[in-house]
């Protein structure tokens, strides 16, 4: 429950509870915005405050009817590398072998650089916008015409832990909220029934910085990723009790909730003018229907074998991530706000962080997402999603156009490619580019700060005005930085 | 010229993206680089707040063109043409041009372009004048004096000031809370649980006027104080048992600190030298075994060992910038890191401040500190250490000291009764290298020709002993060999293998290798032993680096005396199989019948000290002979002393926990040159910068200019002094502010970690000043008599009714007229669900206990799982302090109920109620099983009766500190008839009632 129970009873059309009574559930007329505002921001919740005080904390948002209302993150962990996949470099045929790279080695690589070296995968143009994509993603390059890409992402960093961090919170370091959190924190949910911003990592274990990446660093708990193992049979933690506690069990449980409701309503009343009382009353009639709402969600029974079968779920290259795309949407569907999916765990195998082999390491990992992302779109759009759905393909840094060893390549935050698909986006450009050789982005460069200040914008919220203060400073997701890339906007 | 941007981005401050104020972007970069000294040149000496503002208009920041002076708005942003300030410095308007002397073109340009692009300006809080009079006006940066407090008749202090507050505005004071109310608030601020049930009954029926004073003083007497402070002061300086970041790795020895910190807090340290142990303990208290642990305040935070390995430059400023960050927050409240890329915008920190207080910490770097748990083995070995300086050193005074002298004559005395080493009669020496070999004068065998990659020697000798126990082999030098030899490589080093021994006897033509017991040599290589020549592995071999160009020797002790016939003849082998010529240049073998025991290898000057008679020997022999006894005797006594233990915090020599328990070592061996850095960035630095602190404040110079340079301990001791110096401002104001923080749920400053313009302007400065004064003065840094004043205060005994008519005049309570109901934090809430279900586990100190299962992941990060824990295990109900606390790898329980994210400094914890929250309130297994176990207890303290009203009485009177009322005992009766005593449990651990203190 919480202040997005607020936002959302302000917002969202879809709410079948009248606003006025969700109002005095809560907390009663005024306490209802007051409990927002405490909800959102007091260490302890000295309740009261004035209307026009809660609306000056919402003025970050610019635009009530935003063009994206829930948003779907791809994550490559490793560092997906863009002379492999989109950014097709003919110069390094050319200049293949040749000790080119800079003599020492430079902070963050993991080994001093070797000779150029080519793409050893073949590379042809697809769609209308004549867009260059390896033979690795051919199922994406089918839909290259609804995506914008992002040609000249850079990062200030070539190690992995801050380069998860920047890309995910806009920090190098540990303990800011991440790009979920602050739109949870400035937007809330779109349904009270699911979490705001779901997290689905690989089967295979956590990406680097384990759970930091979903933070909601000083942000409310709230705020954090709820994570899902999309394999277990209780994705949902803590969903329903433990079978072996037959105290808890079904009747049970419906009696307990009963009875702690009925004692915390008399509570309630006993310590008049606290809505933090009421506000954890309401949290857990939001409980009990996340608990009929959620098992439904993660059911994935009901979807008919040719959508599962588009996923890739029947082959077992595929079917983790393709699991974990088809929920993805299926959330959405359902109102969840924000949701990560990440490819590849941390360590030195089974993500994008290849270097080793290009050749041998990174067309599996290819082939594992290929086939699920172009579903994805597909589905979002037959379900109709895709006009208020935002789906971006993220990594946290590229790779070198220099060997490592002689088959490999090491990490490089000089260039990589984003793309983003769906609501509010332009279909079938590009923006930015990169040097000859994919080395460092040359024009149009782009930090996530202007990934995310874009990301906000699509989602109505200005992000120099989205602020929180900590310890001094007012933070931002996007730091002291960002722009909004018009050029890629619907 | 791509790959020139290439490197100049990897110096590219890293630093500069992580905080604010940083010029990454256009128009920041446009403005900061090409406007602002324009106006600061130009404008600033009229119309700014440190000099004047004339017409009203001040330059230095946004606010003040935007208002304008007495002429109206001096910009209109995007319009030069309507804009007075480019009118001004176009001199268009003969009454209005300024400066007088008229721009140049080039800068005139710049003011318009920034207008019309909009004028950005992100000066957006009113400068503090430089003028550090002025600056010192701030509330937290005064100097401290005990204010005269209002005269209200009241005992305690803090009634005075907030009585006479409340009066000016018009609000009564709440009436005390009940006693209940007071026993279970006050237990639960000073230790962390709730109230024992004997306590409770007590308390209420207690008829001493002073039963709550004598309360307090309980509650800070038992250990459970110590135990729930410590989190305070933990969440406040981010101490976690892991790394954070990728490779989030454990620190297995991090608990000593927690432990340091509890320790001080029960004992109450006074806060100056919590403190000072915290940053110098190894100055302040050298040997100390009880005080060194306190340094992991300085291992605290984070640390990415990716970063750390692969990016060393980044690594270092921002180890240092999180120490910085740390320290200064913590201490003194200030927000020094704000000052990286330029002068702090806000607060009187210059960025030069900011490079100072790195270069305290410019000497240390995080990792397993090794200590003597022991004080005497510090003290024994602090002694051993001295002599083996000296002898390095060759300090006669301390060598040949009267006892030293005496102690190295009979050393030398009992091992110069000389062995006898018999010269071996060569036969044959060949190499397989067909290297000429001749024999020199001395028995030597000396190797010419052009030195081959490899080489094994054959000797083939007969002896003139009746036995040999050993085999000596010399090496020697010779003009003819590199460096002087004794070996053939280009430095004179050589690398033996193998040395094996076989003996032939004219009726057997069978060789018989001969077992070696031991080798000894008077100088072994580093990791290049003389062992290694009779291990059998060819791979491994005896060196002599860095000690070429003087003879050596080795001794070869057989595992048992051969009786030598005449006939018997020995075959020596030197395999030197390394390549690169690290061969043998020049030889020699002797044999020897000496009773082993006698058998030492000493090296070459020591030989010749101790075969001179002891009344010829030089000074410098003498000297030599000490060293070498006395360290020797030093290095084994040094072996016997029990082994160090470890705390995980920062030092010039470290281990640095790398995963799975293993660690790799790391070293400073003096500290690094810090420089001030322009804008933040690496690869730009200017001057040099020596340790120090704030300018801003005149209490000690700010620059540590006597400590010495290469000693960094004498730094970190040099700003402790500096903090708990008694006329520090921010020092004491903080540290009450602080523990007010959490006995209200909220500081008179509401940023405890911020007294600077970005933080909370305090509610009651007044109070503030007296305490510190009273706290420095009269209380001597006493945390627990400052606990004990105003847990004893009326104030904080006033109930935490919700009063509707005070309500109106101050909605947010900011003046105290009642207490704030404060929810239970998550430690907090475990340990009261273990406390009342009877599980609580009281044992203090030690490793900290893993409430997960832990297996290898994919790389040093393990893979936690919470769920995995057996609630049934022995230890499982120690208290929440205790908890390995896995940055990364947050425990979902502790999390839903706002455990902060320890990625960063945590002075307040944030509140918050979700739907997920109540789902881990209500289903988490720890919720459930203890639910199970106290409801088991309440049965069988009933004697398994089946009186289910008295068990749930039993159960509220834990849970709420009071009796159900009738209504309450019947619904609660239909519950626990039908599902079971353990269902209403888990409803109390649910119930508002029991998660909030009133």
């Amino acid at each position: 429950m919480s202040f997005c129970l607020l936002i959302e009873v302000m917002n969202n059309p879809w709410n079948q509870l009248d606003r006025r009574k969700m109002l005095w559930q809560v907390g009663g007329g005024i306490g209802g915005l007051v409990l927002a505002k405490m909800l959102q921001r007091d260490p302890v919740g000295f309740a009261s405050d004035t209307v026009a005080q809660v609306s000056k904390t919402r003025s970050y948002i610019e635009n009530d009817q935003p063009r994206v209302k829930r948003v779907i993150q791809l994550f490559m962990t490793g560092g997906a590398s863009p002379m492999d996949l989109f950014d097709y470099k003919p110069e390094l045929e050319r200049l293949h072998g040749q000790m080119l790279g800079p003599k020492e080695k430079p902070e963050g690589f993991v080994a001093p650089a070797g000779a150029i070296m080519k793409s050893p995968f073949r590379f042809a143009k697809h769609g209308q916008c004549d867009r260059w994509v390896s033979e690795l993603f051919p199922e994406q390059a089918k839909l290259v015409d609804e995506m914008a890409f992002l040609m000249a992402m850079t990062t200030k960093t070539n190690v992995h832990g801050p380069g998860t961090y920047m890309m995910n919170s806009g920090s190098l370091l540990p303990g800011f909220p991440c790009m979920g959190a602050w739109i949870s924190y400035a937007l809330g949910n779109l349904v009270d029934n699911l979490p705001t911003f779901v997290v689905l990592p690989d089967a295979r274990g956590l990406p680097y910085n384990q759970r930091g990446c979903f933070s909601s660093g000083f942000l409310p708990a709230i705020h954090q990723g709820t994570m899902i193992d999309a394999a277990a049979k209780r994705p949902v933690p803590n969903l329903f009790p433990d079978d072996r506690y037959a105290f808890a069990a079904r009747d049970a449980d419906l009696a307990t909730s009963q009875l702690l409701n009925r004692l915390n309503r008399d509570h309630a009343e006993k310590h008049p003018g606290d809505s933090r009382l009421d506000a954890r009353i309401a949290s857990y009639e939001l409980a009990a229907k996340m608990q009929l709402s959620a098992p439904e969600a993660f059911d994935l029974s009901r979807e008919t074998e040719q959508t599962l079968s588009n996923y890739g779920l029947s082959q077992s290259l595929t079917e983790d991530f393709g699991r974990r795309c088809l929920l993805a949407a299926r959330l959405v569907e359902r109102g969840v706000r924000f949701v990560q999916v990440w490819s590849g765990p941390q360590g030195a195998t089974n993500n994008w962080d290849n270097h080793g082999n290009i050749q041998t390491e990174l067309p599996p990992m290819a082939a594992s997402v290929d086939r699920p992302i172009a579903a994805l779109l597909r589905d979002l759009k037959s379900r109709g999603l895709d006009s208020d759905t935002l789906v971006i393909w993220t990594t946290e840094f590229g790779r070198t156009p220099f060997a490592q060893g002689s088959l490999g390549r090491d990490h490089n935050g000089g260039s990589f490619v984003s793309w983003l698909w769906g609501a509010g986006i332009k279909q079938g450009v590009a923006y930015g580019r990169s040097d000859d050789w994919g080395y460092q982005a040359i024009e149009n460069k782009t930090y996530c700060y202007d990934l995310h200040a874009t990301i906000l914008h699509l989602l109505g919220i200005n992000h120099e005005k989205l602020t929180v203060r900590q310890n001094g400073i007012d933070r931002r997701l996007t730091d002291v930085h960002g722009q909004v890339i018009k050029e890629v906007l619907a | 010229m791509v790959l020139r941007i290439a490197f100049q981005w990897s110096v590219i401050a890293l630093l500069c993206v992580v905080l604010k104020d940083c010029y990454a972007d256009d128009r920041v970069v446009f403005f900061q680089e090409q406007v602002v000294p324009i106006l600061q040149k130009r404008c600033y000496p009229c119309h700014s707040h440190h000099s004047k503002m004339e017409g009203g208009l001040a330059l230095d920041w946004r606010s003040g063109w935007e208002a304008g002076g007495s002429r109206g708005p001096a910009i209109a942003p995007s319009d030069s043409e309507n804009s007075l300030l480019v009118t001004a410095i176009r001199h268009l308007d003969s009454e209005l041009k300024m400066p007088e002397q008229r721009l140049p073109e080039k800068e005139i340009q710049i003011l318009v372009q920034w207008v019309d692009q909009g004028a950005f300006d992100d000066r957006k809080v009113q400068p503090l004048g430089l003028d550090p009079q002025q600056a010192l006006q701030w509330w937290s940066l005064k100097p401290l004096s005990k204010p005269n407090l209002p005269a209200v008749s009241r005992l305690n202090p803090i009634d005075c000031v907030v009585l006479d507050k409340l009066h000016q505005v018009g609000v009564e004071p709440s009436p005390t809370a009940d006693r209940k109310t007071l026993i279970r608030r006050v237990t639960y601020d000073l230790t962390g649980l709730p109230p024992e049930p004997e306590d409770l009954d007590r308390f209420l029926k207690d008829p001493d006027a002073r039963a709550y004073e004598n309360l307090v003083d309980r509650l800070l007497h038992s250990d459970r104080y110590g135990e729930r402070w410590a989190r305070h002061w933990l969440d406040t300086i981010h101490f976690a048992e892991s790394h954070g970041y990728e490779h989030d790795v454990g620190r297995d020895n991090a608990w000593r600190f927690r432990d340091y910190v509890i320790q001080a807090l029960n004992t109450d340290l006074p806060w100056q030298e919590f403190v000072q142990d915290q940053l110098a303990a190894d100055y302040f208290h050298p040997g100390d075994s009880r005080r060194f642990p306190a340094l992991g305040f300085l291992g605290a935070g984070t640390f990415d060992l990716s970063t750390y390995s692969t990016a060393t430059v980044t690594f270092d400023y921002l180890a240092r910038d999180d120490l910085v960050n740390q320290t200064m927050s913590a201490f003194v409240s200030t927000t020094a890191n704000c000052a990286r890329c330029h002068s702090h915008k806000f607060d009187p920190i210059t960025q030069e401040d900011y490079y100072a207080l790195q270069a305290v910490f410019a000497g240390v770097i995080k990792g397993d500190v090794a200590y003597d748990a022991d004080s005497t083995t510090t003290t024994e070995r602090t002694q051993l250490q001295a002599i083996l300086d000296a002898a390095i050193n060759r300090d006669a005074r301390v060598l040949l000291s009267e006892s030293n002298r005496t102690f190295t004559e009979l050393q030398a005395s009992q091992f110069s009764q000389s062995v006898h080493w018999q010269p071996l009669e060569y036969q044959t020496y060949l190499s397989d290298q067909n290297t000429p070999l001749t024999r020199q004068p001395n028995n030597v065998i000396l190797a010419g020709g052009k030195a081959p990659d490899k080489e094994t020697y054959t000797v083939t000798a007969t002896c003139g002993l009746e036995r040999i126990t050993a085999i000596r082999l010399d090496l020697h030098v010779d003009e003819t060999l590199p460096g002087r030899g004794p070996g053939r490589a280009g430095n004179g080093n050589m690398h033996l293998c193998e040395f094996e021994v076989r003996i032939f006897d004219a009726e057997n033509s069978q060789p018989k290798l001969v077992k070696m017991a031991s080798a000894a040599a008077d100088f072994n290589q580093a990791d290049w032993g003389i062992e290694r020549a009779i291990d059998g592995d060819p791979q491994t071999a005896w060196g002599i680096n860095p000690a070429e160009g003087k003879p050596h020797h080795a001794l070869f002790v057989f595992d048992e005396a051969i009786p030598l016939k005449a006939s018997t003849h020995l075959a020596i082998t030197l395999r030197q199989l390394h390549g690169r010529s690290h061969v043998i240049g020049a030889f020699s073998l002797s044999a020897t019948s000496a009773d082993t025991s006698k058998l030492v290898a000493f090296p070459y000057e020591v030989e010749q000290a101790m075969k001179t008679a002891s009344q010829e020997r030089s000074n410098e022999q003498w000297l030599t002979l000490a060293a070498h006894f006395l360290s020797l005797d030093a290095r084994q006594r040094m072996q016997a002393l029990p082994a160090p233990a470890y705390v995980y915090a920062a030092g010039k020599s470290v281990l640095i926990p790398n995963g799975y328990g293993k660690t790799q070592p790391a070293s400073i061996a003096s500290p690094k040159t810090i420089h001030v850095l322009h804008r933040g960035d690496f690869d730009k630095p200017r001057a040099e910068i020596g340790p120090g602190a704030l300018t801003v404040l005149n209490h000690q110079p700010p620059r540590f200019t006597d400590v010495s340079m290469a000693n960094e301990v004498e730094r970190r001791a040099a700003l402790a002094n500096w903090i708990v110096h008694r006329d520090n401002p921010l020092t004491w104001r903080s540290i009450v502010n602080r523990v007010w923080h959490y006995h209200f749920g909220r500081g008179l400053c509401e940023t405890p970690s911020d007294f600077g313009r970005m933080g909370g302007l305090p509610s009651h400065p007044e109070l503030i000043d007296w305490l510190a004064v009273w706290f420095r003065d009269e209380a001597k840094g006493s945390l627990k008599q400052l606990h004990r004043l105003i847990v004893t205060s009326q104030t904080y005994q006033q109930s935490s009714a919700h009063r509707p008519e005070a309500e109106m005049l101050d909605s947010d309570n900011r003046f105290m007229w009642r207490q704030n109901r404060q929810r239970i934090d998550a430690d907090s809430y475990r340990d009261f669900v273990l406390a009342i279900s009877g599980n609580l586990d009281l044992t203090m100190g030690g490793p900290s206990v893993q409430y997960f299962s832990q297996s290898k992941g994919p790389q040093s990060t393990p893979v936690l799982d919470y769920q995995a824990y057996d609630w049934s295990k022995a230890n499982s109900g120690r208290r929440s302090i205790y908890r390995y606390v896995w940055r990364g790898i947050a425990d979902p329980l502790m999390e839903a109920l706002d455990f902060p994210d320890l990625g960063l400094l945590a002075p307040q914890r944030s509140f918050s109620v979700s739907s997920l929250q109540s789902l881990a309130l209500i289903n988490d297994r720890f919720v459930l099983h203890h639910s199970q176990h106290m409801a088991d207890q309440i049965v069988r303290s009933s004697g398994d009766s089946q009186d289910i009203p008295l068990q749930i009485h039993k159960a509220v009177q834990l849970a709420w500190c009071r009796a159900p009322t009738s209504p309450e005992l019947e619904q609660m009766k239909t519950l626990v008839s039908t599902h079971s005593l353990a269902a209403l449990c888990r409803v109390l651990f649910n119930s508002n009632e029991f998660l909030f203190i009133d």
